[in-house]
Formats: structure tokens, sequence, C-alpha cells
């Protein structure tokens, strides 16, 4: 019999070929981060939490938000959420509700008990913060969780700075802030209430005693309008009047009032004078749809029957008989080029005028910096701090509203954060964490969008406009877990691999090898670098790297 | 000659319908055909055999030879035993099949009604349809008579399962094909005998997973050829040794070459198919006149059987070829053949090759004896004579 | 609900790494659903195409189920000669799986194809239809779409795509479908499907050839989805020649991304892509009506 078993017959499988020559790139698993990641001001690990919550692992998700800031259910309330404005799923349909998710795992937590845990272990230095605001209770949490001695040193008699005083609480639930805060402190701060840090020497004492001072002291000196006397009975400070009880709210305020100023603050003043039954009159610079609050709480404002005025200025005011008549005029207005900056130009013939009974002015607070004069040098307005936040002086570091012109809350608890790892770095540099490397924003030319279907977001349900007027309970309600579920899917986990296998199975090469939890492995010997794995990444977290090695 | 009454029973038979009784005995799995005149009397018995229970191979009644042969070559790949029947135009059609079948070493018994291709049409005896033919690789075997038909497509699986070759039997068109004489019929038990199961070296098996025929690179291509041709040098022995049990067990049949009156032959005719057969009657006619005349019959065409043919024509003055097919601007293919496989060797005899009888035209027994009157003595011509 | 959708159907080593497909090719992708689908117990034939240069390349082959290199006109016969020698040696259950091209499907093949059709074969025949001679260059078929240009229709080709689904159709085979390498859970369901269907059974495959459709290394499938999302090339199936069944839903978008995504349609005019897209729709609209009888 001839030997018919070699010409003829395959007698081996192609893995003998190895083709994994052919390529010039291979392709790299990396995540990446998500376009609402970079715009997070406390760069919350959003997709991967979010992540979490699709899977219903509420609290792995609240432990992977709680890495960057401890206040997510405060942050689910007021953060001014510039991840869903840079949001990839716009292009798609609507952005990911990502504030209402954050709120949902937040509110789990409270709800739920879950604490931090303690350090790893106790350290030797200590630091002082100054300043018991959002800057500075995340500051004193990150650095309690390295496990350094940290006493934090409160001017007021309670810990919160403005989320206690001037955040109303149909916006932020009191027990939702104490509860928050209890949870930082029960880390082992030493806390320090009444307790004010009053000049320069007080500071450079205190610089002396740790190993290292975050001062986060906030903006604390209201800015001011020429136009108006302030000294006038009818003239009332917006922080005062925020951070003012009901009764003493109700007494200083007339049937009509006049808020003057278009951000955040002359939102919350203008809505809390409306929940004491007053008309009130919001008075802006900037022109309807322009204003720096945010546009939900404009909306809200504007359900609630407050009435804009808006692309106009206050002139002069006379006090008459009983009520304050306002001289306005309208006002082309633009933006600078500096944030916050801007132009008017009044528009002559435009004149019109007001009749109010309280002018409440909410235009903005200022750092006191004299405070510090001859210890820390200041640029502008705040206090001069590098990239690591440290001042002048060595070993003070400072953040919040005294270093910087991001005034919202969520920008303070990411500076408390950025400083307290710079001074782990200065102190331990061994178990600090290290600067992020720089890498791609993954934009929605990665996200394969063939894998999801168009769906619209769920939106938190709002308490009816008659309602939210006679009481100052939270206007907005959480999401449901069934709702939060379905939210958190439309999640496109931008840069996060979601396990989805995808890349697995569309391999033509069988170069891909599934390792469950551990993600997923090239084989070099097969890759031939086509890039197909990439293309069909629904989440844009692989990408094709250079390979010479091939 | 006849075999024993117990083990055979006598039909009167034509050529087609022999050949069907002998791949009726032969029990293959797989059987595709498609009708062409004159096969068809083939095809129609077959499936006469399986309506009435006597033949249980799978019948595919593809569109074409083409694909009829595909479907052989396909089945026989997966361990299968597989027959079929064509003619002239299908053969051609099969063309590229046939190298394909050879190349895959698929042990496909094939039996062709030797006609005439268009154009123009004809439906008359030739064999240039199948010598046409003789490059692609399969072994090549031509019958004499209903007879030989019968017995010879038996002994062709013996010859294709053992060399892993493809075998091809001919007979004439209607001289064979159509003409009816008594035919012995094996026993079916007698057959299942000589015919045993081979175990395939290799196969389609899902087990394994080897493919068949994949692109290779030229050396093993080459290689490929190699082998054929060493099994193609095994043939003539496994020809002779069917032959030669089939002789045991029936009495009847010849081996690669069937000598006829050879003793002390002084002109021998060469030739093949229906044509021997009126050439034995000549060379009796011949002696009776006191010609020293013989008859060798070509049983095997291919592969060529070379050293048998010096043996027998060794010390033989004059050999007389008859080609009942012709390539044109060579002659008489076996002319060509014989010619070849004799030259240089010591003493090889006078050769004239005649083309007698292309295109079916009608050779008698007088005229063959006429064409052996006139050349046995004439000077040798290296190219083909037509005659008349 | 809105969870990415996720592929799935299990890989058990059917289809080999190392073979010679481009890099990229949707094909091998096919094939590696394909083959998962069917299994170990079945035995193949393949017409000479790129599916017979993916597979092969002796010593090697990158299937784990044997295959014949078969003659590029004969590969439905083949696979009838091997249905019916493996159910004359009892082996009814193993599946008879037939890998062609579209050259050797709509073109050569189609005699043999229509031949075993009409027969009703039991064998599961997949063309992997790239539009044209791509393994030997890139030249037209009877199924290169009207507009494409290649190598022997240098300014695109002037008739349309041969419909080879009605022409099956005709045949009343128990079943026809369509399949695209950017739905493998799909491709794997109707593989399921066939096998299960004793008879013939047909599975198109749509192939958006690297290198002779201009189409880049990482976009095959892209373009694929395209293909089926601008209703140029309709999910369907077909059971009896008579009973169609498509996906309403899935034509959301005009044929320019399509078209804009492979050379071979760089040369288009503004009427020439006008007619193009009147020819899909009005293809959509009469499978449409087919499928709603």
């Amino acid at each position: 019999m001839n030997d018919l078993t070699s010409p003829l017959w395959t007698n081996l499988t192609s893995r003998e070929r190895i083709t994994g020559t052919w390529r010039s790139a291979l392709p790299n698993y990396q995540n990446q981060p998500s376009p609402c990641l970079n715009a997070c001001p406390v760069n919350g690990r959003i997709a991967e939490w979010i992540g979490q919550v699709k899977k219903g692992d509420t609290k792995g998700a609240f432990v992977t938000l709680a890495d960057n800031n401890p206040f997510p259910a405060i942050a689910g309330r007021i953060c001014h959420h510039p991840c869903e404005t840079a949001c990839n799923r716009n292009e798609l349909d609507e952005t990911v509700g990502i504030c209402s998710l954050e709120r949902f795992v937040g509110d789990a937590a409270l709800d739920q008990g879950w604490g931090f845990p303690a350090p790893p272990a106790e350290l030797a230095q200590s630091v002082a913060v100054v300043g018991g605001g959002p800057a500075g209770l995340s500051a004193a949490y990150q650095l309690r969780r390295y496990g350094f001695r940290v006493s934090l040193y409160e001017s007021k008699s309670a810990l919160g700075g403005l989320m206690r005083w001037g955040i109303p609480a149909y916006r932020l639930e009191r027990a939702v802030l104490d509860g928050e805060i209890a949870r930082i402190t029960a880390m082992g701060v030493d806390v320090h209430l009444n307790a004010e840090v009053g000049d320069a020497d007080a500071l450079a004492a205190l610089r002396r005693e740790h190993d290292a001072v975050y001062l986060a002291t906030g903006a604390s000196l209201p800015k001011k309008l020429p136009t108006l006397d302030y000294a006038a009975g009818w003239v009332v400070d917006s922080a005062e009047f925020l951070a003012a009880p009901a009764d003493q709210q109700s007494a200083r305020t007339g049937d009509h009032v006049l808020v003057i100023g278009g951000g955040s603050a002359a939102m919350d003043v203008a809505r809390t004078a409306r929940r004491l039954g007053r008309t009130v009159t919001v008075l802006t610079l900037e022109p309807e749809g322009s204003l720096p609050a945010q546009k939900v709480e404009v909306d809200e404002a504007a359900e609630e029957a407050i009435r804009f005025v808006s692309g106009a200025m206050l002139q002069s005011a006379e006090a008459g008989d009983g009520a304050v008549t306002l001289n306005c005029i309208r006002v082309a207005f633009s933006k600078g080029e500096r944030p916050g900056a801007f132009r008017v130009d009044p528009v002559a013939g435009s004149e019109f005028a007001l009749s109010v009974h309280t002018v409440i002015p909410a235009i903005g607070q200022d750092a006191d910096l004299q405070r510090w004069a001859g210890l820390l040098e200041a640029t502008g307005p705040v206090i001069a701090a590098g990239k690591d936040w440290q001042t002048s002086t060595p070993g003070i570091y400072a953040g919040g509203d005294v270093a910087s012109m991001a005034r919202f809350v969520t920008q303070a608890v990411g500076m408390g954060k950025e400083a307290a790892h710079a001074i782990a770095r200065a102190l331990a540099p061994d178990i600090a964490r290290a600067v992020p490397a720089e890498l791609p924003e993954v934009g929605y030319d990665r996200i394969n969008i063939a894998y999801q279907e168009p769906h619209g977001r769920t939106h938190q349900r709002l308490t009816e406009v008659a309602e939210r007027l006679t009481t100052f309970d939270e206007v907005q309600q959480p999401l449901s877990a069934d709702e939060a579920k379905s939210e958190a899917d439309r999640c496109f986990s931008c840069g996060s691999c979601i396990y989805c296998d995808n890349c697995y199975f569309y391999c033509p090469d069988m170069a891909i090898a599934r390792l469950g939890e551990n993600g997923y492995e090239v084989d070099p010997d097969y890759c031939k670098g086509c890039g197909l794995c990439v293309a069909e990444c629904p989440t844009g977290s692989i990408h094709m790297a250079k390979d010479d090695n091939a | 000659m006849n075999a024993p009454a117990n083990i055979e029973t006598r039909q009167l038979l034509n050529g087609n319908h022999a050949v069907a009784w002998g791949v009726r005995l032969a029990k293959p799995d797989v059987t595709p055909v498609y009708p062409i005149t004159p096969q068809t009397p083939i095809l129609e018995k077959l499936i006469e055999f399986q309506s009435e229970g006597k033949f249980a191979a799978e019948l595919l009644t593809p569109e074409s030879e083409h694909s009829a042969m595909a479907a052989c070559i396909a089945a026989s790949a997966t361990g299968a035993r597989v027959f079929t029947a064509t003619s002239s135009q299908g053969l051609l059609l099969m063309h590229e099949l046939l190298h394909f079948a050879a190349g895959a070493r698929a042990p496909i018994v094939m039996f062709n009604v030797n006609r005439t291709p268009a154009s123009p049409w004809g439906f008359w005896p030739d064999q240039i349809d199948s010598l046409s033919q003789r490059d692609t690789g399969w072994v090549q075997l031509y019958s004499e008579s209903p007879q030989d038909s019968l017995d010879t497509v038996i002994q062709a699986f013996r010859i294709a399962e053992g060399s892993m070759l493809p075998v091809m039997i001919n007979h004439d068109a209607f001289y064979v094909s159509h003409s009816v004489e008594p035919v012995s019929v094996p026993a079916p038990g007698l057959i299942d005998e000589f015919l045993p199961r081979v175990e395939r070296p290799m196969q389609l098996d899902t087990g394994a997973g080897q493919s068949l025929g994949a692109p290779i690179g030229q050396a093993s291509w080459n290689r490929t050829r190699r082998e054929m041709a060493a099994a193609m040098e095994t043939v003539p022995g496994l020809t002779e040794a069917a032959a030669s049990g089939w002789r045991a067990m029936t009495g009847r049949g010849g081996g690669v070459l069937e000598a006829y009156r050879m003793t002390g032959a002084e002109v021998v005719v060469l030739t093949m198919g229906s044509m021997a057969g009126t050439a034995r009657d000549a060379v009796d006619r011949l002696r009776d006149e006191g010609i020293a005349a013989g008859l060798l019959k070509l049983r095997l065409f291919r592969p060529f059987p070379a050293d048998e043919l010096r043996a027998a024509l060794a010390g033989v003055p004059c050999t007389i070829v008859l080609d009942r097919n012709y390539s044109p601007g060579m002659g008489g293919v076996l002319h060509q053949e014989a010619k070849a496989a004799l030259y240089g060797t010591v003493g090889a005899p006078r050769m004239h090759g005649l083309l007698a009888g292309v295109g079916g035209v009608n050779v008698d027994v007088a005229t063959i004896a006429r064409l052996v009157r006139d050349y046995r003595n004439a000077d040798p011509s290296p190219d083909a004579v037509w005659v008349e | 609900m809105n969870e990415v959708k996720k592929i799935d159907y299990a890989d058990d080593g059917q289809f080999c790494s190392g073979h010679v497909a481009c890099a990229g090719c949707a094909e091998a992708l096919a094939m590696r659903v394909i083959l998962n689908s069917v299994g170990q117990n079945a035995v193949g034939v393949v017409s000479p195409s790129c599916s017979a240069v993916i597979l092969g390349g002796h010593p090697l082959s990158s299937a784990r189920i044997p295959f014949l290199h078969g003659t590029l006109e004969s590969a439905a016969a083949s696979a009838s000669g091997i249905k019916r020698a493996l159910r004359a040696q009892g082996k009814d259950d193993t599946t008879v799986l037939c890998f062609a091209g579209d050259g050797g499907t709509y073109d050569i093949g189609l005699q043999a194809l229509s031949s075993a059709a009409e027969r009703n074969e039991d064998i599961l025949y997949v063309c992997f239809d790239n539009e044209g001679y791509m393994n030997t260059g890139g030249q037209k078929s009877s199924s290169t779409p009207s507009g494409a240009v290649t190598g022997s229709t240098p300014l695109g080709k002037a008739t349309q795509k041969k419909n080879l689904i009605e022409i099956l159709a005709a045949h009343r085979i128990p079943y026809i479908a369509t399949v695209s390498p950017s739905h493998l859970n799909d491709m794997a369901a109707k593989m399921d499907k066939a096998k299960a269907i004793r008879g013939t059974k047909v599975i198109i495959v749509l192939i958006p050839c690297l290198p002779g459709w201009g189409v880049a290394d990482h976009a095959a499938v892209s373009t694929a989805r395209l293909a089926v999302e601008s209703g140029v090339f309709p999910l369907l199936e077909i059971e009896d020649g008579l009973r169609t069944r498509m996906h309403p839903e899935h034509k959301i978008r005009p044929i320019d991304a399509y078209l804009a995504q492979q050379k071979r349609y760089r040369h288009l005019s503004e009427a020439d892509r006008a007619a193009l897209q009147a020819e899909v729709d009005a293809n959509w609209a009469r499978l449409s009506a087919q499928a709603a009888l």
C-alpha cells in the first residue's frame, strides 16, 4: 500500500503557523479616561462606578466613588455636573443622568450605614486643616485615609461650610449633609469647632505644630454693588440670609424681594424667599439662557413663579414710603476671556424701574486675604498656590475658594483631594498616590454605538410646585433601584472595559483569550494586528499600539 | 472452460446489462450516473435492480457527468466503493475531474462506452474518447465482449482498491454495448469473497479531521506524481492477480494481454476491444491458409504494459496494430504506444499501424485477413496508414 | 433593555489560529462562527476560493473537521456525494458542509447547486459572498452589484447583482438564509437552525473583502453592518422557498455611509448613487411585501 499520509492529506492544524509576524501594531487593553472623568472636578472614575451600578454592586460603586469623593450623596444633589455636559451619550440621544446615579449610590451608603475603613496604619505625621467646608473636609478625609493625624479647625459651630450655610435644605437635606460629614469625622479627625484661625501668626503657629497645614477658609467677604447702600434696612446680605434660621429670614424680608445676581447663590436666595411666601424678582446682568447658575436651578425657580429680569443692571435705588424704587437699564452683556470676567454696555433709552420691599444682592463672595498678609502671597483675589497647591510658605497648602476662583462645591472637594495627595507625596512619598498619567480621552468616535439602542434618560421626579413652596423639603426625588439600573445601563462605559467579549468574538484569528475577571490577553503568535477588536469595542477601552517586536 | 453451474447462471445479456450485473455483484455504496447514449442501459438496469431491492447503492442522478464524477470523487474520499458509467461527450465533460480523481487517489470504477465524440455528431464505436484521457492517471482496461465486460468490471474494483487509482473499463458502442450473448453471471457470494472490503489508508473522517487535496508546494505536488507512478507500477501485477483469481473461480479471462495462437506466429495482430473478437476469427482463417498469424489483445492500456508486450512479441518478425481511433496529426494511439514500448528493444518486430474502423466503420474478418496478407511482408512505415 | 447587546455562542476551537486569511478578514470571522456552530460531527467540501486558502495550506488545516478541497464548479455535487456515501455507511447524522465563494455559487457552481437543490440533498451550503472573484485579484462575478469597480469592470458594473436568493427560493428548498459578520448571534442562530433541518440549506454570508472592496483592515464588520442597516444586504430567512422572514427594523439609513466606506464605489456620481439607492429601496419594498404575505 502506498503511503498516502503526507502530500494529499493535512496532518496538523494551522496553529503550527505563526501569523503574528504579519502585524505592525498590537491591541492594547487600557482603560482610558472618559470625557466625564476628565470633566469631573474630583476625577471620579465615573464609568467604573456606573458599571458597578449596572451589575447591582451598589456598595462597590460607593467604594469606587469614595476613592475620590467622600460626598456622593451631596454631589449627587448639588454638583454642577460638568460630567453630564461632557457625556458622549449626548451624541446619540441624551446625556446619562450621572448625578442622579451618584445620589442613588450616596443615599444607599447612608441608608445602609456604610462607613469608611480605618487607615492601613497610623502615621506619625500630623496635618492641620483650617476650614471645615468641602475642600477642608475632602482634604481631611484623604489625609486620614493615609493614616495621617488630622486636626480640623472650623470657625463656625458646625462643619460643612458653604454646604451648610449657603445651600438650602430643599436642595440638600441636612440629614444627608450631617451623615456624610459624620462618616469623615468618624475616621478619627480631631475636630475643633468655633476655632477661628484668625491671622497669619496663628497660621504660622499651626504650621510649626504640624507637619503640614491645609488652608481652606473659603470666601467670606461679599462683593458689593457700588449703587447700593448696604447700610439700608431693605438691603440684606445674601450669605447672612441663607445662613440664618427661617424665622430670621422672614423677619428680614418684605413682601416683594429683589434678588440681584444670576448664580447659584442668587437662585438659592430667591427660592428660599419664595418658600417664605415672598414675591420674588431676580435681576441679572446676563441675558436669559446664559445665567451662571445651573439650568435646572433656573428652571425650577421659574416653575416656582420667580420672575426673571435678565440682561439688565441696577443704576440707582430710591427708598420710598415702604417700598424701594430701583432704577434699572438694559445692558448688552459679553463674556470676557478669563472665567468670570465680563463686560456690560448699557443700552441707551432702555431705562425702567422696579418697585420692591427688600433687595438681596447675591453677586459673589471674595476671599479674605488680608488675614494672611505677610505669610502667604496672593495672586489677584486668591492665595497663590502651585500645581501641588502649596503656598509661598512651604508646608502650607491652600485650596477651595481661598485659593481658586472655581467656586462649585465639587471643585472644592477636588482641590482638597489633590492637596491631600500632594501633602502625602511630601510627607510619605512611599505610600502617596502618584500623579495620574495623562492618557488620551475616549471620544465619541471611539464608541461603537452599534451595540447601543437609543434610549432616553430617566429623569428624577420633581415635587409639585405647590407642594414645594410650603416646605423646605427636597425638590428632586431619588431614582428607584430599577430606574437607577436602567439609567446606569445607558452609560457607554467610555474607556472602561465591560467584559462584553466583543474583542474575543470578533477576532478572526482567535488571538484573544478570555481571562475572566482579569480581562483579556492577546496572543502575539497569532494576532495580525487588524484592529477589528478595537473597532468593535463598544467602550473604546482597547487601542492599537505600535508593535516593533512582531 | 465453462464455469461450474452451481456458482454461475447463464443469461442472455447485452454488454451494458452485463456491466450492470457486474456492478450489482460488486455492491458499490454510491453510484452517481448521468444518462448518455449508448451508456444509458447500464443506468437503467441499475435503477431496475434498485427498484427490485437487489441493488442497495445510493443512486445519484445529478445534472451532468461533471457533477456525477465530482460526487464519485467525494463519495470515494469517505471510504465508499463508488461506480459510475458514461460515454464520449460525458467522459470528455469529466476531463477536469478525471485528473482530479486520480490525483485524489480515489479508487472509483467507471465504465465508459466508447463512442465517437462530436463534432460532427455520431454514435459509433471509436475509442478516441477514452484514449484521449490516457494522461489523466486512470487505469484503462478494454473489454471485447459482454462477458468480458462483466468479468472486468468486477476485477476492476480489485485493481482500483489495490492501487488506490481510479479504473476505467471501456467497451465499444453497440458492437459490445448492445449486442446480446449468453453471459455467465457469478453467484453473489462468490463476488463478496473475490472483492472483500479493503481498509483505506486514509479517508474523510470526522474523528481525525484531516483534509484532502489542500493547496500544496511544488515539491509535494511532484511527490504526489511519483507516488502515482509507483502505484501505476503495481497495476499490471494487480491486474494479473485479479485475472488469475477470476480464472480460478470461473475458468475465464485473460490478464494484461491476452495471447491467441501466438505459438510460432510470424505475424501478430495487436488490437483492443471488440476488434479483438473479429481478429481472432481472422487469425483462424489465416492459420487455415497456412499463414502463421497470432493475436495479442491488449486488455490493460494504462498503465501501458510495455514489459509484457516486449515479452510477448520477442522473436515475432511482424506486428500489425489495428487502431479504431485516430489521434489527429499522429495516427492510431495504440500504434504510437506500442512503437514507443518496443523502440530500442533487440529484435523488435516490424510494425504497421493501420487506422481501421475509425468512426465505427465495420471491419470484418475478411478485411482483417486481407490486411494481414497485405502487410505481413511489407516494408514497415513509421506512420499510420488509413485502410479500407 | 438598554444594555450592551452581547455576542453569545460557544467557540469550541473548531477553527484554528494560524490560518492565512488577510488581517481583519470577515470570512475568517464568519468561518469561526459557522464551524463552531456545525461542530465536530461534520465533513466539509470547499471550492477553490478564499475559504480554501484559509482552510488549507498543506500539511496544515485550520478546521478541525475534514474538508475535501474540490473543484470550483462542483461544490454541491461533491457535497451530495459525501452525504450519500456517509448515508450508505450508516453515518447519516453527520452534517455535510459546503464552503464556496460567490464565483463558485452564482457563476460556475450554479448548475451543480441547482441540481443538488432540486434533489433536495441533505447538505448545508455556505456561500461566502464577497461579490467578485477576489481570490484571483478581484474580477467581477454575477454577484458583483451595479456600479462596483472590479478588475474586469473598471468603469463600474453596468448590470445588477444576480438575485440568487430568488433563484434558490424557486427550488423550494427547506431553508435559505442570509447572514452578516456584523450580526454574529444571528449567524450562529441561523446555523443552528439550518443544521437541524433535513434537505438542502443555503446560507449566504456577506463578506466585505478588504482589498477587493477597498475597505480598511479594521472595517469589514462595520461595512457589513452598514450593508444591513442600509438595506443593501437584508438579513432574511426563506423557508420552503415560500415563507420569508426579515427584519423591517434593520433598515435605518441611506446607502451613503455604506458606499463611502468602500473604494469600489468611489467613482460614483450623485446620479449613480441615487440610482443605487432606488434599486436598494425597490428591493427592500419587494422583500417587505413578500415577508408580509
